[in-house]
């Protein structure tokens, strides 16, 4: 029965134990292809002693190797050029480059065939239509079509909706906002940083986003904003809109979302395979509520295959069950940072993630903000860099105050805290980086 | 509005989608606006497979 709450009834209410099954066949079925076709995994699969007979059963796909986005970067830039080994299927058959952010690093460089990028639009179809687009969505997009995978996919999940997408490309943020107020756009997605921007914009135009403008619906992505509760309050007040996050990368593809039911994000496990295993030891965590490292299986990119992937980012599983009846799981608080993001502070783990959720939930700041850990003879130094709204300037000291408060409640350390005068912070329109680490490594 | 759906009969009419979409290609005399047009077809067959067939196939075992 399709009663109009999912893009596919049939995968996203499958039983668990036949969504099982369903995964350890995908899983076979990309190994095998994988190992048949690309050199870069059938020396790094034959050098572990594992061919594709071998994955009988869910427990033996832990045998098999994992990737790291530092294999990608050695094999690149060799033939087949530019993606060296790892590809498996002519090079004629690609039909599209992107490239990693380099957020990290060198940027990984991706390979697709139309087909993958229709699986890449699929996927994204399951979440635009779980978060209620419909064909009367007229959607705008405030991003700089180019080389980054980005909201590439969300432009063409939106079209195979039905939707009328408007692509923002290159106005900047002043004409995006008057061209969305004119075509009365409904929806959007961009960055959680972009979207506080935009809405810090607005308002400097004399445009009050709630009032003035009319979207209604918000995706966000690539930061983890959507899923920080202060964060997406200060959006979804800023906008009068509702906010979804949504999580995916360029090699893996758009692997989880929230349905309007915001509970978590669902992880489409009918598409891909997310395994949680612990930080230090590598042992599989299946039950909630235990943080761990993501590795990922996408099962139907074929030129570029993602196989057991490292991310190296944090995630937990969620005991609850989503309203909305999907039998996909859900994660707790979405994206928990990265594992290479996690460092010790005075001897204490913070995560970044952590100090943003504290600075977002005082109203009297503004969204930015930076953290500068450096070190000062022996002992780390962590400084705190956020800007007051100027309505608020003479309540300086309380909010210091508060903030040092907050900060060592949820972090259980002590900063030094500086209040900037508002808009002198560097704004970013893309991934923020504002955790900065200057101590010598 | 709930409408019921008819899974055995999408699975077969997406069989017949595949072949028809690879038969085109065998009559085509290599046309590109034919080719072309017809893989663009089968990669959204795929999409169909991926999100159907392969899934129900797996309701018989």
């Amino acid at each position: 029965m399709n009663n109009g709450e999912y893009w596919n009834p049939i995968l996203e209410t499958m039983p668990r134990e036949r969504l099982q099954k369903l995964q350890l066949k995908k899983f076979r079925e990309i190994f095998t292809w994988a190992y048949e076709r690309s050199k870069f995994y059938h020396k790094l699969y034959g050098d572990a002693g594992i061919e594709p007979g071998d994955i009988k059963k869910f427990e033996d796909i832990k045998k098999v190797p994992k990737i790291e986005k530092s294999m990608m970067r050695s094999i690149q830039g060799k033939d087949p050029f530019p993606y060296g080994d790892i590809l498996s299927v002519p090079l004629e058959e690609v039909t599209a480059y992107r490239q990693t952010s380099g957020t990290t690093g060198q940027p990984v460089y991706q390979a697709d065939t139309w087909q993958d990028w229709e699986f890449s639009t699929e996927a994204y179809c399951y979440a635009l239509y779980a978060q209620g687009y419909r064909a009367k969505d007229r959607i705008f997009l405030p991003f700089g079509y180019n080389i980054f995978i980005a909201f590439w996919a969300y432009h063409y999940a939106g079209e195979k909706l039905g939707c009328e997408v408007i692509p923002g490309g290159v106005l900047n943020t002043e004409a995006r906002i008057l061209k969305m107020q004119e075509l009365k756009a409904t929806a959007m997605g961009a960055t959680p940083t972009y979207v506080l921007g935009m809405a810090e914009t607005a308002r400097k135009m004399g445009i009050d986003p709630p009032k003035d403008l009319y979207i209604r619906k918000i995706t966000v992505a690539g930061e983890p904003g959507g899923s920080i509760p202060a964060t997406r309050k200060r959006m979804e007040e800023a906008w009068g809109a509702k906010v979804f996050d949504q999580v995916g990368s360029t090699e893996i593809g758009h692997w989880g979302w929230e349905c309007h039911h915001q509970a978590g994000l669902h992880v489409n496990e009918g598409f891909f395979l997310v395994e949680v295993e612990d930080v230090n030891t590598g042992e599989s965590i299946s039950e909630p509520g235990r943080k761990g490292k993501m590795v990922v299986t996408t099962f139907n990119r074929m030129a570029q295959p993602c196989i057991r992937f490292d991310v190296k980012d944090l995630i937990q599983w969620n005991a609850r069950k989503c309203d909305c009846g999907r039998t996909f799981r859900l994660l707790e608080g979405g994206i928990q940072g990265r594992a290479d993001d996690i460092t010790k502070v005075k001897g204490v783990l913070l995560s970044p993630m952590a100090i943003e959720e504290v600075v977002r939930d005082i109203p009297q700041l503004s969204q930015e903000y930076q953290v500068v850990v450096t070190k000062k003879g022996d002992i780390d130094d962590i400084t705190l860099k956020v800007e007051i709204l100027p309505e608020y300037k003479k309540d300086t000291d309380a909010i210091k105050a508060k903030l040092t408060d907050q900060l060592r409640l949820k972090t259980n350390l002590g900063y030094n805290i500086e209040i900037h005068e508002y808009e002198s912070l560097p704004r970013s329109q893309t991934k923020s980086r504002r955790f900065q680490d200057l101590r010598p490594h | 509005m709930a409408q019921e759906y008819d899974i055995k009969g999408m699975v077969t009419k997406i069989k017949a989608l595949r072949k028809n979409a690879e038969d085109l290609k065998k009559v085509s005399g290599g046309i590109p606006a034919v080719d072309k047009n017809a893989d663009r077809i089968l990669a959204n067959v795929r999409m169909l497979e991926i999100d159907i067939t392969d899934a129900v196939e797996l309701m018989g075992k």
